[in-house]
């Protein structure tokens, strides 16, 4: 399981419990990352629990960071909720090196959790993660009706929808107005 | 390192979205929501796409996988059933046929189905639904269940290249009337692998769809299987072929093509008992010209039994005659294996 702590980046990170190696196994230190979210919380995360993020794995495949360098460089994830990113980071620790089930159960039900988390999931190209939150995102409108949908998703009506645009291009030609209206002014 | 260690931050504040609250649907990607549409079932689809404008575009982006699909209908009323595996079904069933077809046009619009079975028993007044519809079914194994022969025939003109096998399990009250011309006149028919053709009632199949094979170039391992309630096929098929004739047996008979690698095998499967001759059972397969005989699969019950699965208990039964089979207990039996959800 990842380590986690408060307060700055900079902040030492606990030292990772590992499982006990075979005898014959020649012993390979596994190498260590620091990430963090909105919050600040710096997550410690083993390289081999970020192979699951396309993008992170991206960043780090080349870098051949030392212990020290790596804790001194959290990557900041300023547009993911730290919450969101505690699951991110468990999710990762739990299926470090493990073929990824069907079903995941484990995932928020929670409606606004559910797509921050989507959100950060997709960003951070966790590919299976996705795919399991995609799923629970479906099921959230198992049995409902169009407009049980659209109350529970916030879809907008066609007419809301352009309501909305007629606003939005009013908005727009009152602002270009009065944009030309001030260079006239400013010409003067 | 320094400026790579600089690099990368940039890189990571420059993929950074904007802070989101009370994230919601609208708030994903055209690309997440796709993903999110392709985990649904097709009752949520219809839902969705019912939502707004911009998600009917990406609800109907996409297409529906179904394992099986099921359209019948009479003249009171049709019935759908769709599966996409054993937990998610869909049915529905209307009394009007506008309504019915509506969703049927939007289902050839989005479904590809691995099983696809027809069973619309009486001719459709308002055929030009199916008739002038521009769109194509998409189906791998298509089974026509006591269906109209003229809408038959209509759908089958509005498969998508690709079919697999086409069964047709004709009605008792329509198998005289099936012209086996027409039915091989259909492109769709010519090109598929495995075509089976079940209560056919003329000894003229055999011999037309060998001779369309030879014309039509058939590729080996083409497959015609037959199911008559008349005798004489077998005879009907050795007189016209025997010019070309291979090798003659009392239970198969194999003739060449125009193509020298291959040649064509017919088999004749066993009676049921020595009194009762009909239901008689057919397997026609281009072969390649080097078969030898001890290559042939003789387990003539076994492809019996694939073909026809009530025959198989059937010719264990003495005295058992094919026509007592016919009547309405053995027609909702057949059903009920079909109708069990």
């Amino acid at each position: 399981m990842s380590s986690t702590e408060q307060g700055t980046s900079s902040a030492a990170p606990a030292e990772p419990t590992t499982a006990p190696e075979s005898a014959a196994a020649p012993e390979v230190p596994e190498s260590f990352y620091y990430v963090h979210g909105k919050d600040k919380v710096v997550h410690k995360v083993s390289a081999g629990a970020l192979q699951h993020s396309a993008l992170i794995h991206g960043m780090i495949s080349n870098l051949g960071y030392t212990e020290e360098q790596a804790k001194a460089n959290p990557f900041p994830f300023e547009n993911i909720d730290g919450d969101i990113l505690q699951m991110v980071v468990d999710w990762c620790n739990q299926h470090k090196g493990k073929p990824t089930p069907p079903e995941d159960t484990n995932l928020p039900k929670q409606k606004e959790k559910l797509f921050d988390l989507v959100l950060a999931v997709n960003y951070l190209e966790i590919k299976e993660l996705l795919t399991y939150c995609c799923k629970q995102v479906a099921m959230m409108v198992k049995g409902k009706s169009p407009e049980e949908i659209r109350e529970i998703w916030m879809i907008p009506t066609d007419a809301e929808d352009e309501a909305a645009e007629k606003e939005a291009k009013k908005r727009a030609g009152k602002e270009a107005a009065g944009e030309t209206a001030a260079a006239a002014g400013d010409a003067k | 390192m320094a400026s790579e260690l600089q690099n990368l931050t940039e890189m990571t504040e420059k993929f950074s979205i904007d802070p989101v609250y009370e994230t919601n649907w609208c708030d994903l990607s055209e690309k997440i929501k796709s993903k999110c549409i392709g985990k649904m079932e097709f009752n949520e689809r219809l839902s969705l796409r019912c939502t707004a404008k911009a998600e009917r575009s990406l609800v109907d982006s996409q297409k529906n996988e179904f394992n099986e699909g099921r359209f019948e209908g009479d003249d009171e009323k049709f019935s759908f059933f769709l599966n996409r595996n054993d937990d998610h079904k869909y049915s529905k069933r209307w009394m009007y046929i506008n309504e019915a077809f509506e969703l049927l046009k939007y289902i050839k619009k989005v479904g590809t189905f691995e099983n696809l079975e027809i069973s619309f028993s009486h001719p459709l007044t308002d055929r030009k639904h199916l008739m002038t519809e521009t769109g194509l079914l998409t189906a791998k194994h298509v089974k026509f269940y006591h269906c109209n022969n003229d809408n038959m025939f209509a759908i089958l003109r509005k498969m998508k290249d690709g079919v697999e096998s086409i069964k047709i399990h004709l009605d008792r009250k329509d198998y005289d009337q099936l012209d086996c011309d027409e039915v091989l006149a259909i492109p769709q028919v010519q090109k598929v692998p495995n075509l089976h053709l079940q209560n056919y009632d003329q000894t003229d199949s055999l011999r037309k769809v060998a001779k369309m094979w030879i014309k039509k170039k058939a590729k080996i391992g083409t497959t015609f299987q037959l199911s008559v309630n008349e005798e004489g096929s077998f005879g009907e098929f050795t007189q016209h072929f025997s010019n070309r004739l291979v090798s003659c047996t009392d239970k198969t008979i194999r003739i060449r093509a125009n193509k020298l690698d291959r040649h064509i095998l017919l088999e004749h499967g066993p009676f049921s008992d020595q009194f009762c001759v009909i239901p008689q059972y057919f397997r026609m397969m281009v072969i390649s010209a080097e078969m030898k005989e001890s290559e042939y699969d003789d387990n003539r019950e076994e492809w019996i039994g694939n073909m026809d699965p009530a025959s198989d208990d059937d010719f264990r039964l003495p005295g058992f005659c094919y026509d007592d089979l016919y009547d309405e207990d053995y027609d909702d039996y057949y059903r009920a294996g079909y109708d069990s959800d």
